[in-house]
């Protein structure tokens, strides 16, 4: 594990760093507060560091101060070194931000002792990120196809839609759903089903843009959301993914399926919409009409279309 | 690193506290004092002279390095002295200053003659 030295004494630092490393810490050793914030500072930077109270430039609870201020950083344990004994010193230290702190002359098995406890700590810590992280994940993904889950789309589309409205921009939405998905669950079983909607989501997932967005919507319709997409790139963009789907069989345990999608397409700038109730019913109607034109199409949500059923309707 | 050595302090070292601090790793020691060797005179002379010259920030700058040093290499009395003329400079009582310093330059004044006869002594 590394760890970081800061000191501007030359036997302390020495002394720490052959200490520590007999322990088998990765030493890393500077001589003032300045230099100890630029390396906790970097990516992979220390998570342990032994700060000397007093040091140029900056003094070792100035270091803790500015480490605390780091809040999308992993934290780091800190352990001043002082030989400041005073009760009102060792306050200041922890205020600072310090979570240990050693006096010097320190004893060698009480600082290799209090290290491990600071491992500890670390570790702790370590394990209740990924515990959040894990829960993060299941909270906004679906727990099959790991694509995000309808409501975090929504949501991420209601964004889209605000943003590019005030950017006068333009945000395309499709809504795909597998042909005859019914089928397949019927005649190969819900394993295969569920093989396909994986394979499904991946090539979906492979077919936009690192920074779009990619949802399961419903039991096989999928959301796909594309940040500033232009109106006139909205039917390639949307051919591509369709072509994606059908452009070579799935691949399941029964073997080989022929699999294919109708999309429905929505560009807000075509519409001058900002709401996601409005877009989600015009990209479903655009849908509905790929399918009844014979599935494995795209059919765009177009306005002045008397194809558009909300429009019939109001008429 | 060899084996623990079991001597007494006599001098202004105390010789197995140090060795308890470094492991009796005799290697170690013997860079420390060389460290020791190198920083202890220019430091002295920083102390000497701010002292001259009645500057309170850099006596206590000097007094704490020095402090720090003497008291890593376990030469316990004059640790205390020096960590004494860090508080005069904080507590700005100049008058007392170079009483006290004069105090630590007795104490130190054997140092390097016996950081020199344990490192020969250790010669074989």
């Amino acid at each position: 594990m590394k760890i970081l030295i800061a000191d501007d004494d030359r036997m302390s630092r020495q002394l720490l760093m052959k200490t520590l490393e007999r322990e088998g810490y990765e030493v890393i050793a500077v001589d003032n507060g300045l230099l100890a914030l630029q390396q906790l500072s970097l990516p992979d930077g220390p998570r342990l560091a032994l700060l000397d109270w007093m040091m140029p430039g900056l003094d070792g609870a100035g270091v803790c101060s500015e480490v605390r201020k780091q809040h999308d950083r992993p934290y780091i344990h800190i352990v001043l070194v002082t030989s400041k004994r005073e009760k009102q010193d060792i306050v200041a230290g922890l205020e600072a931000g310090a979570d240990d702190y050693l006096t010097k002359p320190w004893d060698p098995a009480e600082l290799t002792a209090r290290l491990r406890v600071g491992q500890r700590i670390l570790q702790l810590e370590d394990r209740l990120v990924e515990a959040r992280e894990t829960m993060r994940f299941k909270a906004t993904h679906d727990p099959l196809t790991s694509l995000l889950n309808r409501g975090v789309i929504v949501d991420l589309l209601a964004r889209e839609l605000t943003r590019t409205r005030r950017e006068d921009g333009c945000t395309v939405t499709m809504l795909g759903d597998i042909d005859h998905f019914k089928s397949v669950n019927d005649g190969y079983g819900h394993v295969v089903g569920d093989e396909v909607l994986r394979e499904v989501a991946r090539r979906l997932l492979s077919s936009v843009r690192s920074y779009d967005f990619v949802g399961r919507y419903g039991g096989e319709e999928f959301l796909i959301v594309l940040n500033n997409c232009s109106s006139a790139q909205a039917d390639v963009r949307a051919e591509e993914v369709r072509n994606g789907i059908a452009k070579h069989p799935v691949q399941t345990s029964r073997g080989p399926l022929p699999i294919t999608m109708s999309l429905g397409v929505f560009a807000s700038k075509d519409w001058n919409l900002d709401q996601v109730e409005e877009t989600l019913a015009k990209v479903d109607s655009a849908l509905y009409r790929a399918k009844a034109d014979g599935r494995n199409c795209v059919r765009r949500a177009a306005p002045n279309t008397s194809q558009d059923p909300l429009r019939q309707l109001i008429k | 690193m060899t084996q623990p050595v079991d001597r007494s302090s006599h001098g202004a070292v105390n010789l197995t506290e140090l060795l308890t601090r470094v492991e009796n790793d005799h290697e170690l020691l013997d860079e420390l004092i060389e460290i020791f060797k190198e920083e202890f005179p220019r430091i002295l002379l920083s102390l000497q002279k701010s002292i001259a010259c009645g500057n309170m920030k850099d006596v206590e700058a000097a007094s704490h390095a020095m402090k720090g040093m003497l008291s890593g290499l376990s030469v316990t009395r004059a640790a205390s002295i020096a960590s004494r003329l860090e508080q005069l400079a904080r507590d700005g009582k100049t008058s007392e200053l170079t009483e006290v310093l004069a105090l630590l330059e007795r104490e130190v004044n054997d140092l390097l003659p016996e950081l020199d006869t344990y490192t020969a002594e250790k010669k074989p």
